[in-house]
């Protein structure tokens, strides 16, 4: 598990307020939502803006289907790597 | 625009007009209603369950049904437990699942055009009831076409020929007045589907020459910076309704679209209330008569309720003479998270209703959003399940029993285990402690039943080692087991309680860990100070069986 894998479950975890669950609890190219996690639409909403926030980024929201960055932590990970600002 | 009343929607429709997008003409709309009515006559259906994501649909599903005189329910979800509820009510579900109806296998010969009877009870809602039960609330279109009518005159000459779109499911009374009927009367075009993400909400909106958001305070909550703000102010006005928008994200989007929502009360039960828009109070809808019972809950008439009913509230309220109000919170056990109604009196039961719990009270807690904690009590066999398959496991089959009553966002995200609930001397949990309990972190110490000196100066415990102690997390996932450093630790803690010791702590010996001791476990524990050699004996045993003991070595 890369470091910035772990950091983007570990978000996951605190921003959704999930009990019991660890880092490795969440297969990183399984569905987020749906039955898996028991994750719902306002998870989504939350998720899009902890992520933000945490890497100091932005969803474009002109471009088509934003939505299918965070189908996975596999989808937001590689979302995350290619948008994050460079660190000096 | 031209205004279509609604029991007239099925007659001649005005050439070329749009009703929804994408593409669905009056013209086509009415076709499809009417060759629905004759398909549903022909199957002699009378009680119809619709449950269908694309608007267009569900109003072609509904003035069908109406012109053949068949009543439709609408389930808030597909779920095996809401199907067995319904199933005693319903001919038929129309749907996208498998197995039921789809809306293309009802095309019969059309029925003649015809006005809808307004004294029909055509509608049917489904909805939780404080009881457990699920409610059912019928409607006659009469009140869904006084509810329309009553919107039009407050706002339809700005909205003018905006393009509604919805980030709500039109399954539930606000999205179908506000996405389907009232755009549908009005001649305005609607979005068929609902567009739950601020992204898409974005990009549906600016390529409308004109707009309007029909919202939930859910997303209105949850909009970013990332947002063309500046394009987006262009929205005509932005509707929310489902349960209350918290001020600071209203006075935010007045920031940011130089114009505050309108929000909108109302419910299932009593359909529109009242409105209100940067302000405290609600202002009443025309025809709308307010009072209040003894306890200060909203007594409601009103042209959206059948005529001459009153229906009570369970919605505290301050009235002022000028007919405003400010809600005061609700006087009952329903609970709204993020617009969906929750009955926790339903859950409980069902949660009660699991081999593994004797009694389960649920609350509300307050993080970045609003999730539901539980309080379990466990049986006999939870206490075994959990002792020999961990607490996630337990948790797990849990949340997965009660998956078939509710939609995941009801499941409970937190958890409290324990072995009976307390009560107060009423012998009642009143909610304040239950969401006390559920707000507190796990605990960390044993549950003390008695202790009193024994004959050599010392003490005895008698201890119970809480089913939901913090440290079994990681000791072991799936095997909890109460560490040997922590009974240590009690044995200190608990001794320094009940007899003055040197505060320093120098060493251990002769620790023996014979034992395990497991969640539920009932121990004694012997202690005694040994005040010329600064040693404190320890012993944990469980029944006969010793557990542990060992000395701890004081010193100033």
């Amino acid at each position: 598990m890369s470091r910035l894998q772990l950091e983007i479950k570990q978000l996951i975890i605190d921003a959704l307020g999930l009990e019991d669950i660890a880092p490795e609890d969440i297969v990183a190219d399984e569905p987020l939502f749906g039955d898996g996690l028991g994750l719902d639409s306002v998870d989504a909403l939350e998720l899009g803006l902890a992520i933000q926030k945490r890497f100091g980024i932005r969803i474009d929201a002109e471009a088509k289907d934003t939505r299918k960055h965070f189908a996975n932590v596999d989808s937001l990970t590689a979302f995350v790597e290619a948008n994050r600002p460079a660190v000096a | 625009m031209n205004w279509t009343p609604l029991q007239e929607l099925l007659l001649e429709a005005p050439a070329d007009a749009l009703a929804a997008l994408p593409e669905l003409t009056r013209d086509r709309l009415r076709e499809r209603a009417l060759a629905l009515a004759g398909a549903l006559q022909a199957r002699r259906i009378t009680r119809l369950a619709v449950h269908l994501d694309d608007a267009g649909d569900l109003a072609i599903a509904l003035l069908g049904a109406w012109r053949a005189g068949v009543r439709v329910l609408l389930p808030a979800d597909l779920r095996p437990a809401s199907r067995q509820r319904l199933a005693q009510h319903v001919d038929a579900w129309l749907s996208d699942a498998a197995g039921d109806l789809r809306i293309t296998d009802l095309q019969g010969n059309p029925l003649p055009a015809a006005a809808l009877d307004l004294d029909f009870e055509g509608l049917v809602l489904c909805t939780s009831g404080s009881t457990g039960a699920p409610k059912l609330i019928a409607k006659q279109l009469r009140q869904l076409a006084n509810e329309v009518a009553t919107l039009e005159a407050l706002w339809g000459a700005e909205l003018g020929s905006a393009c509604v779109i919805g980030s709500v499911s039109a399954q539930h009374i606000y999205g179908l007045l506000f996405r389907v009927l009232w755009p549908l009367c009005a001649g305005r075009p609607f979005l068929r589907q609902a567009q739950p993400f601020p992204e898409d909400l974005q990009q549906a909106s600016l390529v409308r020459p004109a707009f309007c958001w029909v919202a939930s305070p859910a997303l209105l909550k949850r909009m970013g910076d990332n947002l063309d703000w500046p394009a987006l102010s262009a929205v005509r006005r932005v509707f929310s309704s489902g349960g209350p928008l918290p001020d600071d994200a209203a006075r935010q989007l007045e920031r940011r679209l130089g114009q505050a929502p309108t929000q909108i009360y109302g419910s299932s039960e009593t359909g529109g209330v009242a409105w209100r828009q940067a302000d405290d109070y609600w202002q009443p809808f025309a025809g709308v008569e307010l009072s209040q019972d003894a306890e200060g809950a909203l007594r409601i008439a009103s042209p959206c309720l059948p005529n001459g009913h009153v229906e009570q509230t369970a919605d505290a309220a301050e009235l002022q003479s000028d007919g405003r109000f400010r809600l005061l919170g609700r006087l009952d056990r329903i609970v709204k998270l993020e617009e969906k109604r929750i009955s926790l009196p339903m859950l409980e039961q069902a949660l009660a209703g699991h081999a593994f719990v004797s009694e389960a009270r649920l609350g509300v807690i307050q993080d970045n959003r609003a999730y539901l904690g539980a309080l379990v009590a466990l049986s006999a066999e939870g206490l075994h399940a959990l002792r020999n398959g961990g607490r996630r496991a337990l948790i797990q089959a849990l949340r997965q029993h009660l998956g078939r009553y509710c939609e995941a966002l009801a499941l409970p995200r937190r958890w409290r285990l324990l072995l009976e609930l307390p009560g107060n001397a009423q012998g009642k949990l009143p909610q304040t402690e239950v969401d006390a309990l559920l707000q507190a972190p796990r605990t960390l110490g044993p549950d003390c039943l008695k202790r009193h000196p024994d004959d050599a100066g010392g003490w005895l415990l008698e201890l119970r080692v809480p089913p939901d102690l913090a440290h079994f997390g990681g000791h072991f996932p799936a095997t909890p087991v109460l560490p040997g450093v922590v009974q240590i630790d009690w044995a200190l803690g608990l001794a320094r309680e009940l007899m003055d010791l040197p505060s320093r702590f120098r060493g251990m010996e002769v620790l023996k860990f014979q034992q395990l001791a497991r969640p539920g476990d009932r121990l004694a524990l012997a202690l005694r100070y040994d005040q010329a050699r600064g040693k404190l004996y320890f012993a944990y045993r469980n029944g006969e069986t010793p557990c542990s003991s060992g000395r701890i070595l004081l010193g100033e």
